[in-house]
This record gives structure tokens, C-alpha cells and sequence, in this order.
């Protein structure tokens, strides 16, 4: 299939950029930190030996894996919303590069379909997404699983959340690219996606508050397509942390975030189609 | 013999974002290649050259008309994997080796990478020695080198080339020549838009002139630079024949020690020819006057203002 060919050849480019050398090199250097500065003790069996010589206990003394809840949830909302901002801002422009004159005319003029083409890119992206995310999550329960001895897999399960809602988030920048090229229309359409998203989070609350009127009713239509991004966020902390979530929930958001993005796939090939280069 | 591609009313108008107003860039273009033939469409800036490329190759749609490329539409791929294009200016990833770059349009045709057929073709390009440099440092030359070489991956039946030879220097566009020439001894047929018309006429057999979106004239290139009752003879410098009397038998002066003389049919011809004889003129060259490309492209662009 030429898609992945187009994907490879994104990750490719991606690998010559800049941007994603620094990140790979700053979320390295943030995890060999970790690694050798971080100081945990683990005390299993603390509790019972003071018990068992009758010194007063210390109630506050948890297991390392309730310890380390909070610090899995946290890493997962600095992932899932530090990996959307960078996101938007680094992969403004693979579209309107893809796009750039020149270089559309000889793509087109090989044997490979307008819909594989635009496939292609956003499969790359999100495979970028999500090998930075999952980069990121693994190497953090690899340095925490060593120093405590928890391990879990989970984290990395959150990170492959945030790809998902960041799959969202790039469909609305490509559809955007194909009408009007700019990379800067695209990012801007991205981080559009990211506030319209926190907003649908709250869109009940935000409604009571709003007088009748043609504003609210934009808002109501807008707010009930967009993925709510703080429920993900949420689901992906109570993924990361062990944390209960709601039946059915994550399935509802999951399935509703990923019909958003194929819609929006879906106008950007049926315009990219009828467009002339 | 079958053809690489036909064309078949062919128009194509560009609208304004908002409509507001309209150019034609092919008004009822109708052509047909046939297979293992170069040809070169020429014509002023902005006559719908590369509008009539883009409809052919699919990346256009045109508003009307047919197009099929080897007996497909333009659309279908499998027409695509046996065309090799190279577009007016090609966008290369800068960061990106030339056998990386060749590589990535192998795969994107369907085609296993084969390392050593890739640098054997960037060779015959004659970039061997910039196999590891970046693109982003590459000329303007080189660059247009590493598009025809992309162009010619897996062999393609036929190559359209926009402007092959923009930025090439002089000894390279020699070496250009051959490697074109090479294709169409291989079997290729060969496409060219240029507007150095020396250059097409050096490469091509067939021309067709494209003016304001019309195709105004096509044919051989000995027919389309013939003047059909021009003739341009050459008599022996040490003969006795003078002047006055070739004048007299209507022979005009030409470039270079030349005559010329208009001749309607070979009979006109030959009783003027025994005439010169009878004079003492010696005849040691004939041969049909003609005219360069830039020529007949005037006179017809001419015809059309008119």
C-alpha cells in the first residue's frame, strides 16, 4: 500500500528536522536526570517491622505503587497536553510542504492515489505522535520501575490516548492545508481544535451560562462535534494512575474522537480530489 | 502504431478564488503521439503548455475533452507507473542524499530500491560524485539533473519533460541530449516543453505550436521549417557563370555565397538549373530552403495576432 510508503517517507523528513531532534534529545535528558538524581527509597515491610518492635507507626508510609499514582497521572496530562501543543507547532507544515509546488505536481504524476497521498501524511504524523508519546510514558515507567520496583504498563497505554485525541487535532490541520496552503492557517486551525476542545470539555456548565441567541447555538454546534479533549485528558490520567474510570466511558470518547477525525479525513480527500495543481 | 497518449478537445479554464473573472488556458486542444516519438510542444509564455501537462498526467482536471494515456485515463495508475515526469520546478527534500530521494520515487512506483541501479542511474545523469551531499546544497543544474533521473526510474514508455534543460550549463546540456536520445532508441516516446527552441529542435521530430490555447500548427519538424517553393543552391566559387545572369534567371543572392530561387514544381526548377548551366555556373549543393523553429513560431504567433 503506497500510504505507508508516504508515512515512512514523512518520518523520514521528520527524522532530518530539527524540531523532533531536539525533543528526542530533551525528553532523553529529562529521563537520564531522572534516572540518576531521582531519590526513592522503598521501605516494603516498613510497617510491619515497626509494629513488630512497637516504635510509633508512620501513617503516612504507602506502597510505592499508591505513591506513585499521582506521579503517573501528572506525567500523563504534561504528555497528553505538552504532546498536542508541540504537536500543532511542529507539524504545521509537513501538509503544505506536501502541497508546495513542484513537489504536489510530481507526486501526483506517480502512480499513487490523491487518497493515499493525504493517508499517507496523516498516518505519518500520527505514527510521529505516537512514537514521541509512547517515548516519552516508557521511559519514565522504565526509570520510576527501576528505582521502585512498580511496574505497569499503563502509562504507555495514556500516551497512545493522547496520540488519538493529537489524530483529532491533525485531521482539522490537513482538511484545513488542502483548501488554503499555509502552515501557519494549519497551526492555527490546530491549536483552534485544542481550545474549542477544552471548551466542549465543560460545554453543559458553559451553556447554562449562555443567553439564547444564534452565539449559543454556534457554540452548541461546534462544542457537541469537537472531541471533549479534557474528558481525554482525565481518562488518560485515571489510565495512567490505576484510577477508575466511568463504563463504557473511554469506549464513548475513543469512538467519537475517531469518527470526528475520519470526518474530517474525509472532506479533506473529497476537496484534494477535485483540486487542480 | 499505437499512441503514448491522445487528446481530444481538451478544455481548461482557470476561475478567480472568487470567481470574479476567468482566463482560457486550453481552448479545444486536440493531439495525438504516437509511441517511440519526440516531441516538442512549444509556444510564448503563458499559451497553456503546462496546463495541457498537468491535464495529461491527471494533476489538472480538465473541464472538457478526453484524455488517454497509454490507453488508460490519466487518473488510473496504472497509466501513472509508465510515465516519467519532470516538472518545471521540482521541490526536492533538501535534507535528503540523491539515492534516498530516487529511492523514495521507486517505492512510491511500486518498484523494489535497488541501490546500484539507482547510482548506476545518477551516473548517467552525471551526479556520481554528489551521491552522499545533501540536495538543499545542490545547483540549479544538479537539481534538474536529479528530477530527469527521478523522472527515469523503472524505465518509464514515456517521459514528459517541462523545460529538461532550465539551468543546465552547455556541456551539459549536450550530455542531456544524448541521454535523451539514448531513451528514445530504448523505445521511449519523449515529450518535451521547452521554450528553447533550439534545444527542441535538436531532440525533436514532431512539433506542435501552442498559442492561446490552441494548438495553431503540428506536424514534422522538416515540414513545419520547409519553405515549400524555396530552394537554396551553392555553384562552384571558380565557375564562369556571372552574377548578372543568374540574376537574370531569377536566382536571389543568399547568406554565405549562396543563391536561392523560388521554384513552384521541379520542372520550374530544373529548366532554371539549366539555365545557370548554360551560363557556365557550376551547381555543387542543392537543397530545400528552410527556417529555424524561431522562425515559423513568429510567423504563425504573427498569423494569430493579425
Amino acid at each position: 500500500m503506497r500510504s505507508i510508503a508516504v508515512a515512512l517517507d514523512l518520518l523520514r523528513e521528520a527524522a532530518a528536522r530539527r524540531w523532533f531532534l531536539a525533543l528526542g534529545l530533551a525528553l532523553t535528558g529529562l529521563l537520564m536526570v531522572l534516572l540518576t538524581s531521582l531519590r526513592l527509597e522503598v521501605v516494603d515491610g516498613a510497617l510491619a517491622a515497626t509494629r513488630l518492635f512497637g516504635q510509633p507507626l508512620y501513617h503516612d508510609i504507602q506502597a510505592a505503587d499508591v505513591a506513585l499514582r499521582p506521579v503517573f497521572r501528572v506525567a500523563s496530562q504534561v504528555v497528553f497536553w505538552g504532546g498536542l501543543c508541540f504537536g500543532v507547532l511542529s507539524c504545521a507544515d509537513f501538509a503544505p510542504a506536501l502541497l508546495s509546488p513542484g513537489r504536489i505536481e510530481h507526486l501526483l504524476s506517480l502512480p499513487v492515489r490523491r487518497w493515499e497521498l493525504l493517508a499517507g501524511t496523516f498516518l505519518g504524523v500520527l505514527a510521529l505522535a505516537l512514537s514521541g508519546a509512547v517515548y516519552a510514558s516508557a521511559g519514565l515507567v522504565l526509570v520510576l520501575g527501576a528505582k521502585t520496583g512498580v511496574w505497569t504498563a499503563w502509562p504507555v497505554v495514556s500516551a497512545a490516548l493522547a496520540a488519538v485525541a493529537f489524530g483529532s487535532i491533525y485531521a482539522g490541520m490537513l482538511a484545513v492545508t488542502v483548501w488554503v496552503r499555509s502552515a501557519a492557517l494549519s497551526a492555527a486551525a490546530g491549536a483552534s481544535l485544542i481550545v474549542l476542545g477544552l471548551l466542549a470539555t465543560h460545554r453543559v456548565a458553559l451553556l447554562d451560562l449562555m443567553g439564547r441567541g444564534p452565539g449559543r447555538a454556534l457554540f452548541a454546534g461546534l462544542t457537541a462535534v469537537v472531541p471533549p479533549l479534557g474528558r481525554l485528558a482525565d481518562a488518560a490520567g485515571a489510565l495512567a494512575s490505576s484510577g477508575p474510570l466511568a463504563p463504557g466511558g473511554l469506549v464513548r470518547l475513543l469512538a467519537g474522537t475517531i469518527t470526528f477525525s475520519a470526518a474530517l479525513l474525509a472532506v479533506a480527500v473529497w476537496r484534494f480530489d477535485r483540486r487542480d495543481f | 502504431m499505437p499512441a503514448a497518449f491522445a487528446v481530444t478537445s481538451l478544455h481548461k479554464r482557470f476561475r478567480s478564488r472568487f470567481g470574479r473573472s476567468e482566463s482560457v488556458a486550453l481552448d479545444g486542444v486536440d493531439l495525438e503521439v504516437p509511441r517511440g516519438e519526440a516531441f516538442g510542444l512549444i509556444g510564448p509564455n503563458g499559451a497553456g503548455k503546462t496546463t495541457f501537462i498537468k491535464c495529461l498526467l491527471g494533476i489538472a482536471h480538465p473541464d472538457s475533452g478526453a484524455v488517454e494515456l497509454l490507453g488508460h485515463r490519466p487518473q488510473d495508475p496504472r497509466s501513472r507507473a509508465r510515465v516519467g515526469y519532470l516538472p518545471e520546478r521540482l521541490t526536492l527534500p533538501g535534507a535528503w542524499t540523491p539515492p534516498a530521494f530516487l529511492a523514495s520515487v521507486a517505492r512510491l512506483k511500486g518498484l523494489r530500491p535497488d541501490r546500484p541501479a539507482l547510482e548506476a542511474l545518477l551516473g548517467r545523469v552525471g551526479l556520481s560524485e554528489a551521491l552522499d551531499r545533501k540536495i538543499r546544497g545542490f545547483s540549479k543544474g544538479m537539481r534538474q539533473r536529479l528530477g530527469l533521473a527521478a523522472a527515469l526510474v523503472g524505465a518509464p514508455e514515456l517521459l514528459v519533460l517541462d523545460e529538461p534543460t532550465d539551468g543546465v550549463d552547455p556541456l551539459g546540456r549536450v550530455e542531456i541530449r544524448q541521454l535523451l536520445a539514448a531513451e528514445l532508441a530504448r523505445g521511449a516516446t519523449l515529450f518535451i516543453n521547452s521554450h528553447l527552441l533550439s534545444e527542441t529542435e535538436r531532440i525533436c521530430t514532431r512539433i506542435g505550436i501552442l498559442s492561446r490555447g490552441r494548438l495553431v500548427r503540428s506536424g514534422p519538424l522538416e515540414a513545419l521549417t520547409a519553405v515549400q517553393q524555396r530552394w537554396r543552391l551553392r555553384f562552384a566559387p571558380d565557375g564562369p557563370a556571372a552574377s548578372e545572369a543568374l540574376v537574370s534567371l531569377g536566382f536571389e543572392p543568399g547568406e554565405g555565397g549562396a543563391w536561392e530561387i523560388d521554384a513552384p514544381d521541379p520542372s520550374a526548377l530544373n529548366r532554371a538549373l539549366d539555365g545557370a548551366r548554360a551560363s557556365g555556373a557550376l551547381l555543387v549543393e542543392l537543397e530545400r530552403a528552410s527556417r529555424d523553429l524561431e522562425d515559423v513560431l513568429t510567423e504563425v504567433l504573427a498569423a494569430g495576432s493579425a
